[in-house]
C-alpha cells in the first residue's frame, strides 16, 4: 500500500483531487451545483473574454461565492506578452499569486504552445507567480519547466474539448516516473469519469476538466460521477495494481493436474 | 360601472411592447421608457429574432421549449394588428457544421429534446442542397428543424410604436423609473396613480434584482445582394450558436456571441472576424455584402438562466428572457397579464 499523501500545490495541500473548470454550463446556477456535486476544492477561472474587469464582476463573485481557492487561467492567449499581462490582471482581481498558464499556439486544436510556453513560465516565475503550466504531454518539455522551478506541471490529456481521454498513456505514465516528486495535474481532453479514473491510477495526482461535466446532458450527475471515478483511482493507485502478465494465471489450482503443470 | 383599469408598462423593449400591445384596447396604458422610441439598447432591438424552439431545447428546460412552440402561434395575430407588416417566416432552420466541427454536430443532435412531435430531420448533401441551393456542395451533412421560425425585430419595433402611437397609448421617453421593492396600492408612477405596472424594464430592474446580470452578445448586420437564403442558417459553433438570419431586402443579421460579461461596449475585433467569417464560410457572396451596423448589447438573465414573472400586489414583473425574448415573450407575457388583466 502505498501512502497517501494530499494534493500539493505550492505548499498549500487539498484533499479533493478533481479541479473544476467554470465554463460553457447551461446557467450559472448549474455551474455552481456542479461546482458543489463535483466536490472540488479549487476551480478555474478565465478573464480573457469578459471585455473588462468591472464588466465581469457579478460572474467572478458567483464564483468567489462557492468558497472554492480560484485558479485564474489565461484561456485564449496567443502570445508571451498577452498571457504575461493577463496573468498580472489576474493576480489583482482574483488576489493570489496562481496562475494556469494557457498559450496557445495553434488555433484550432488550442495545442499550448511549448517553446512560448517555456519564456512566459520563466518571466512569471521571477515575478513572483506560482505557475501551473498547461502543457502538452512530451518528457522533454515537462523536465524544463520543473527545471525552472515549476512545482506542478499539468500535461494534457488530449486537445481541450475533445472529450477523447489520455491519448498517449505511454507518454503520460513516462512523466510521471521520471518526475516522481513533481505535482502532475491531467488538463484538458478528458470526456468520461473512466479517463479521470485512468490519470489517477497512473499515478497522476489530480484531474481539471471542464467541458467533460458543462456539456454532459446532465452537468450535476456528470460531476458526481467524476468525483467517484477520481477517488476510485486514486484508492487504485494507493492500493498498487497487479502486474500485468502476457500468459493467463487460474486464480484457483486445478485439481488432476501435475503441480509443475499449474 | 367601473372604467378601464390605467396601467403603467415600465421599458419599451421586447416585452413592454408585447405588454401594450395586449392592453392597450382594455387599459389606459402609459409607457415610461429609459431612452427614445427605438429602446436601441434593449436586446429586442439587437437580436436575431429567431425562432427556435426545438434547437433551444439544447439549452433549456422542455417546459420553457413548449413556451416556445405556443408563442410562435401567437406572434403572426399579433403583428396581424400592425399597420407596416413585419416579416414573419416560419421556414425551419437548416444546421450545419464544417467538417471539424461534426462532434458539435452530432452531440447538438443527440440534446435535442422530443418536443409535441416536433422533430429534426437528418439531412444529406441533396437534401441541404434542395433547401438551399446556394450552399450546394459546401456542407455534406446537417439538421433541418422544419418547426422554426424568425422574424425582422426591426420592423417589429418600428411597427408597434408606429401602432401604439396611433392609439390611446402615452409615451414618456427618456424617462427613468426606479421601482420599490415593495410598491404601495394603487401604485404611484411619477407621481401618478396606476391600477396596474407592469415592469419590464430588463437590466433598468438590476438595482432592485440581486440575481439579474447581463450576457453580452454581440451581432452584425450585412446587407448581402449576392446572398439568396430561404431560412436561417445555424453554424455549429463551440462557444455559442451563429446564426445567419436572412431579413427582407437582402438584409442578413448575423450572431450572436455570448459573453458573460456586463460590458456593453463596442463589440471586439475577435467576435467580429468571427462572425463574419462564420458568414464566409458559409456562403462566399458575403464577400462583398456592406456592414450595415455592427452591435452589442446585454442580454438580461437570472442565475438559472430561466425568465422570471413575478406578482407583488398589482406589480407583475416579467424579466430575465435571456437569449429567449422573441421566442417566448408573446406567451410569457400573456401568462404574466392573464391573472388580474386580461
Amino acid at each position: 500500500m502505498r501512502e497517501n499523501t494530499p494534493l500539493t500545490i505550492y505548499g498549500e495541500t487539498f484533499s479533493n483531487r478533481l479541479l473544476i473548470g467554470s465554463a460553457l454550463y447551461p446557467s450559472p446556477k448549474i455551474m455552481q451545483e456542479s461546482i458543489v456535486a463535483a466536490g472540488s476544492e479549487i476551480v478555474t477561472v478565465s478573464l480573457r473574454r469578459q471585455n473588462s474587469v468591472a464588466a465581469g464582476e457579478d460572474f467572478w463573485q458567483l464564483i468567489k461565492d462557492t468558497g472554492l481557492t480560484v485558479l485564474p487561467n489565461t484561456a485564449g492567449c496567443h502570445s508571451v506578452k498577452e498571457v504575461v499581462t493577463l496573468a498580472k490582471m489576474c493576480r489583482e482581481v482574483f488576489v493570489t499569486d496562481w496562475i494556469k498558464l494557457e498559450l496557445i499556439g495553434d488555433e484550432y486544436n488550442l495545442q499550448p504552445d511549448p517553446i512560448a510556453l517555456l519564456e512566459a513560465t520563466e518571466i512569471l516565475l521571477n515575478d513572483g507567480f506560482k505557475v501551473l503550466p498547461y502543457c502538452t504531454d512530451d518528457l522533454v518539455l515537462c523536465q524544463r519547466l520543473a527545471a525552472l522551478g515549476c512545482e506542478v506541471l499539468m500535461p494534457w490529456g488530449a486537445p481541450i474539448g475533445t472529450g477523447k481521454g489520455l491519448l498517449n498513456p505511454y507518454n503520460l505514465k513516462t512523466i510521471r516516473e521520471r518526475l516522481p516528486d513533481m505535482t502532475l495535474i491531467v488538463d484538458a481532453g478528458l470526456g468520461l469519469p473512466s479517463h479521470a479514473c485512468q490519470a489517477l491510477e497512473m499515478g497522476y495526482d489530480a484531474v481539471l476538466l471542464n467541458s467533460a461535466i458543462a456539456g454532459a446532458g446532465c452537468p450535476v450527475s456528470m460531476a458526481k460521477a467524476f468525483s467517484h471515478a477520481v477517488s476510485a483511482g486514486r484508492s487504485a493507485y494507493l492500493a498498487q495494481a497487479m502486474p500485468e502478465k502476457e500468459v493467463a494465471a487460474p486464480s484457483t489450482p486445478t485439481m488432476g493436474m501435475p503441480f509443475w503443470h499449474q | 360601472m367601473m372604467g378601464k383599469p390605467k396601467v403603467a408598462i415600465l421599458g419599451f423593449g421586447l416585452v413592454g411592447r408585447v405588454a401594450a400591445l395586449m392592453l392597450h384596447e382594455k387599459c389606459h396604458v402609459s409607457v415610461y421608457e429609459a431612452s427614445d422610441e427605438h429602446a436601441s439598447s434593449s436586446a429586442g432591438a439587437l437580436a436575431a429574432a429567431m425562432l427556435a424552439p426545438l434547437a433551444e431545447s439544447v439549452i433549456c428546460e422542455t417546459d420553457l421549449a413548449e413556451l416556445g412552440l405556443k408563442s410562435m402561434a401567437m406572434w403572426p395575430s399579433l403583428l396581424a394588428k400592425l399597420p407596416e407588416p413585419v416579416f414573419f417566416q416560419q421556414m425551419g432552420t437548416l444546421i450545419v457544421a464544417h467538417a471539424q466541427d461534426k462532434g458539435d454536430l452530432n452531440s447538438f443532435s443527440q440534446r435535442l429534446k422530443p418536443l409535441k412531435g416536433q422533430e429534426a430531420q437528418v439531412l444529406n448533401s441533396a437534401y441541404i442542397n434542395e433547401l438551399e441551393p446556394e450552399l450546394a456542395g459546401r456542407f455534406h451533412q446537417g439538421l433541418y428543424l422544419p418547426c422554426e421560425g424568425q422574424l425582422d425585430n426591426l420592423a417589429f419595433y418600428r411597427s408597434s410604436f408606429a401602432y401604439l402611437q396611433k392609439s390611446d397609448v402615452q409615451f414618456n421617453f427618456n424617462h427613468q423609473i426606479e421601482l420599490l421593492t415593495t410598491p404601495s396600492e394603487p401604485v404611484l408612477i411619477d407621481g401618478q396613480q396606476f391600477d396596474w405596472v407592469i415592469d419590464c424594464r430588463g437590466l433598468g430592474a438590476q438595482n432592485e434584482s440581486a440575481d439579474l446580470r447581463g450576457v453580452r452578445g454581440e451581432v452584425a448586420r450585412v446587407h448581402a445582394p449576392e446572398v439568396e437564403l430561404n431560412r436561417p442558417v445555424r453554424l455549429m459553433h463551440p462557444r455559442y450558436p451563429i446564426y445567419i438570419a436572412p431579413k427582407p431586402n437582402n438584409e442578413f443579421v448575423i450572431g450572436a456571441t455570448e459573453i458573460e460579461s456586463q460590458d456593453n461596449g463596442p463589440i471586439t475585433v475577435r467576435s467580429t472576424l468571427e462572425l463574419l467569417s462564420a458568414a464566409y464560410t458559409v456562403h462566399s457572396g458575403f464577400s462583398e455584402a456592406r456592414v450595415i451596423a455592427i452591435n452589442a448589447g446585454l442580454r438580461p438573465a437570472f442565475s438559472d438562466n430561466r425568465p422570471r414573472v413575478e406578482h407583488c400586489g398589482n406589480v407583475i414583473r416579467i424579466n430575465g428572457l435571456y437569449r429567449h425574448g422573441y421566442l417566448l415573450a408573446p406567451a410569457l407575457v400573456s401568462e404574466a397579464l392573464s391573472k388580474g388583466l386580461l
